[in-house]
């Protein structure tokens, strides 16, 4: 019973890091929570959606339907994520803070509602592009086909990720822009490109989390990205925003309390978000910059 | 001047933080009346020192004396009511504020009015608004602002600014004011007109601590020179005294070799 | 124009303007207009709430619409169990204020974009559990409050004899009262020391404090004033419409209150309440106005001038206005 939980919470957790990383990179370079994130991730799906639906023969079933419908989630989630940050958010960049936030508010109402008015506003059927079976794990538990992919996925993501911000040029870039924005600037770094970079890798990150969230559902819809969007950036504070090894550890620590809280508490589903929540509030209390956020020194 | 009454004394003090000892083992006393300098190289811990004083820090060890209590780790706020106002290294004023409001802010310890004075707008609620308005308006004049107290208190010019910080901090009537490189990014007339504020400040009998690292400033104005090296203080007495100290002029020089 | 904005007179004739809403509407047989009135009135007091926190303090609060909805159910179910109305609203109204000082006094030490995701989990947590908790609250099926006519006696005047009947206009009548009272309030406050604490605070938190402000006892305090906003909302919302559901207190609608106060000018009242009449008006009068077939893009037009507002506004509509002091003395 407890191994199959750790196998379900895995799976519903890495769904939540891949999220959650693309949060905190946009965090820890413009200190900016991009409230759009959620419905990037929900376009990702879209996109996915209609590959499968403009060539079925092709992105039906297989292998290559599973490549495909990942590259086109990927790559339309980060060019939304990049052109939205051009277009809505740097012009009040060097503003205020408070600024860029509503404005990602604004975006996120629009996707929403264009997606409902020129797409559909009911739930639409995802492709199934692997065949579901269960396989059996040590111990009596078993790991569905659909697991095995997201957490594979997830994995490779990750793995990609963290070659990209530590072996390459524009991965430096990153770390320099994410440690001082501006001094960075004076070195030679351009920060627009970086920061545009940093929303497409972020944004692409979000899109296969949302292929892989309509995978697990079986079909998407014009609000998907809300409920994953909102618990994956409560685990990347909960992480310590900014931080990627946080945000990985955030997702996987909200996956298994729903999972467990679902699964142990009389009425648990019903009580998982509360308790999901409180732990979130529990541990800001004790530790207020997140499990691996730096403790921000007061400078006078 | 009131003599040799020490108004500030700190025994032993120290603030560390993790193996750093950024502060330590340090004992020294202010007089009432005198201008104090405290100088020495970068890193040296004189601002952790003036944290430490104003309730910034806790400090790890020691005591603080100010007017005869102890006030060692008592919350910055209170410390401010017992009489000790700073300013800063790097300029902190509310900036969206006008110059007036930051110097009336200034008066917050020295006012009580609280919810019901302000909501009925009671006779005396009225009457202690326009006191902290009349004596912010006479600090603005005090420090060369008068004519800037509508100004947001982000518009003003650098050495504007750095006046305005002393206004708030006077604001608070404090008996002791701390003074965080005062003269930093200023020209020499900028510097020289500063002095001369300090000096009038000293006038108004506010007793004067301030860091300072153009030793023309120093030589010029301070009655007595505190100087620290690696967080302890190596010498202290009068300005020509501690210049001439081996030990002072070989923790500048080891700096400037380094 | 500034000096207009802030005079007292341009304050009555709001007050009238507001006031001459019902008959204007009767007059142009548009009743609907009370009814969007008394909504956007509602948003008003919420985000004047909002505003001592989130435009004085800059604490960020994602989940302010938890004490709306603590108001709300209070008094439903004070109001079921045969409180009378104006006692039912006190009571409803101290005990969103106790819960918020509580909260406040365990996470206000939270920084930043911290306090704002805790805020938004309390929010969640508290509309989560209106919605599981069906002893108390019904669950998602709601409350019934059984109807109460606050201003029926005005009927006994001949020139008002229309608003016996009609509650939408009577709750119209206290809302603007109560935001008239909420915006007088915030305007004294604003205009002394405790306001400037306020600022301060939010402008340089450790020179606030290095200025002898006690910063930890004003979060608190403007936190937890706060709630009598939010409190009182919800408490003629509840009496308003007779029916509580868990629905009105989604994380959208604390967005919202965050979007108007920072539109409308973060601590500038006036800009708070046009950013209330702008961005809370706008999809209701939408609502009752556009054609059928563009009443379904009513929010994405919403999504494209909150963005385009944004852009071309960051600082907010009206932003606020700091006192001119008289300085030839």
């Amino acid at each position: 019973m407890l191994t199959q939980q750790i196998v379900n919470g895995l799976a519903l957790g890495a769904i939540y890091a891949l999220i959650a990383l693309g949060y905190t990179l946009v965090y820890g370079i413009l200190a900016m929570i991009n409230f759009a994130h959620s419905e990037v991730l929900m376009l990702g799906s879209f996109a996915a959606l209609g590959l499968a639906a403009f060539a079925p023969a092709a992105f039906g079933t297989g292998p290559l339907a599973l490549a495909g419908l990942f590259a086109a989630g990927m790559l339309a989630a980060g060019a939304l994520n990049a052109f939205i940050e051009r277009f809505a958010y740097r012009p009040l960049r060097a503003v205020s803070r408070l600024a860029p936030l509503i404005s990602a508010i604004g975006v996120s109402i629009i996707l929403q509602n264009a997606v409902f008015l020129w797409v559909s506003d009911q739930s639409v059927a995802f492709p199934q592009p692997i065949a579901i079976r269960q396989i059996p794990l040590f111990g009596g538990a078993q790991i569905s086909s659909l697991q095995a992919v997201t957490l594979a996925a997830a994995l490779i993501l990750m793995a990609l990720l963290h070659f990209v911000v530590e072996k390459t040029r524009i991965g430096k870039a990153m770390r320099a822009c994410a440690d001082d924005l501006e001094a960075a600037g004076l070195m030679g770094v351009d920060a627009d490109v970086v920061i545009a970079a940093t929303f497409f890798i972020g944004g692409a990150l979000g899109g296969a989390a949302g292929v892989l969230y309509s995978m697990s559902y079986g079909s998407t819809k014009y609000n998907l990205g809300f409920l994953p969007g909102a618990k994956a950036f409560t685990a990347a504070v909960l992480g310590g925003i900014g931080n990627v090894r946080g945000a990985v550890l955030g997702g996987f620590i909200l996956g298994f309390l729903e999972v467990l809280a679902a699964g142990y508490i009389p009425n648990g589903a019903q009580w998982r978000d509360v308790i999901a929540f409180s732990v979130l509030i529990l541990v800001l209390l004790v530790r207020p910059s997140g499990l691996l956020g730096e403790k921000l020194a007061e400078k006078v | 001047m009131s003599g040799a009454r020490a108004l500030l004394e700190v025994r032993d003090l120290a603030q560390h933080f993790g193996g750093l000892k950024a502060v330590d083992q340090v004992t020294l006393s202010i007089r009432a009346g005198e201008i104090a300098a405290l100088i020495g190289p970068n890193g040296a811990g004189k601002t952790t020192f003036f944290n430490v004083l104003t309730g910034v820090y806790p400090g790890t060890r020691g005591e603080i004396f100010f007017d005869g209590s102890p006030i060692r780790g008592r919350p910055a706020h209170e410390i401010v009511a017992r009489g000790i106002a700073r300013t800063f290294q790097n300029i902190r004023l509310f900036s969206d504020m006008s110059a007036l409001e930051n110097v009336m802010v200034g008066r917050h310890a020295r006012s009580s009015e609280f919810l019901l004075g302000p909501l009925l707008r009671t006779a005396a609620f009225r009457r202690e608004e326009a006191d902290i308005e009349a004596r912010a308006k006479e600090l603005l004049a005090f420090v060369g602002l008068k004519a800037l107290g509508n100004e947001r208190a982000r518009n003003l010019a650098y050495g504007a600014q750095r006046r305005l910080e002393v206004a708030r901090a006077l604001a608070s009537e404090p008996k002791l004011l701390i003074l965080d490189e005062p003269t930093a990014g200023m020209n020499p007339t900028e510097s020289a007109d500063l002095v001369a504020l300090v000096r009038r400040v000293r006038e108004r009998g506010v007793t004067v601590l301030l860091i300072e690292h153009q030793m023309r400033v120093v030589m010029d104005v301070s009655d007595r020179v505190f100087v620290f090296d690696y967080g302890v203080k190596i010498a202290e007495g009068a300005p020509r005294e501690v210049t001439a100290n081996p030990r002072v002029i070989e923790a500048y020089l080891g700096q400037e070799a380094a | 124009m500034k000096g207009l904005l802030h005079s007292r007179r341009t304050q009555w004739v709001l007050l009238a303007a507001a006031l001459s809403l019902p008959f204007l509407a009767r007059a142009l047989e548009f009743s609907f207009l009370t009814r969007v009135g008394g909504v956007v009135g509602l948003l008003m007091l919420l985000s004047l709430g909002l505003n001592v926190t989130l435009g004085y303090v800059g604490l960020f609060d994602l989940g302010f619409i938890a004490f709306y909805a603590v108001g709300a159910y209070a008094t439903a179910i004070l109001m079921r169990a045969h409180v009378a109305a104006p006692l039912a609203v006190l009571l409803a109204v101290a005990l969103t204020v106790l819960i918020r000082f509580l909260l406040g006094l365990t996470i206000l030490r939270l920084r930043g974009d911290y306090l704002a995701v805790v805020t938004m989990g309390f929010g969640e947590i508290a509309r989560l559990t209106f919605n599981n908790l069906d002893a108390l609250t019904n669950g998602p099926k709601g409350l019934q409050v059984r109807p109460w006519r606050p201003l029926a006696f005005l009927g006994a005047w001949k020139p008002l004899e229309f608003v016996r009947k009609e509650s939408n206009v009577q709750f119209y009548f206290l809302i603007v009262a109560a935001v008239f009272l909420a915006a007088e309030a915030s305007r004294r406050l604003e205009d002394s020391r405790v306001g400037r604490a306020w600022v301060a605070i939010r402008e340089d938190e450790v020179a606030a404090r290095l200025s002898g402000i006690p910063v930890r006892e004003y979060k608190l305090l403007a936190f937890t004033l706060s709630a009598v906003f939010a409190g009182l909302a919800g408490a003629l919302f509840a009496l308003w419409d007779q029916f509580v559901t868990p629905e009105s207190f989604i994380f959208w609608e604390s967005i919202l209150l965050v979007a108007i106060v920072v539109l409308g000018g973060m601590g500038s009242i006036a800009g708070v309440l046009l950013g209330a009449l702008i961005l809370g008006g706008i999809p209701l009068l939408m609502e009752a106005t556009l054609s059928p077939q563009w009443i379904d893009y009513r929010y994405l037009f919403f999504g494209v001038i909150l963005v385009l507002m944004t852009l071309f506004r960051p600082q907010g509509l009206l932003p606020s206005a700091r006192r001119e002091a008289e300085l030839s003395s």
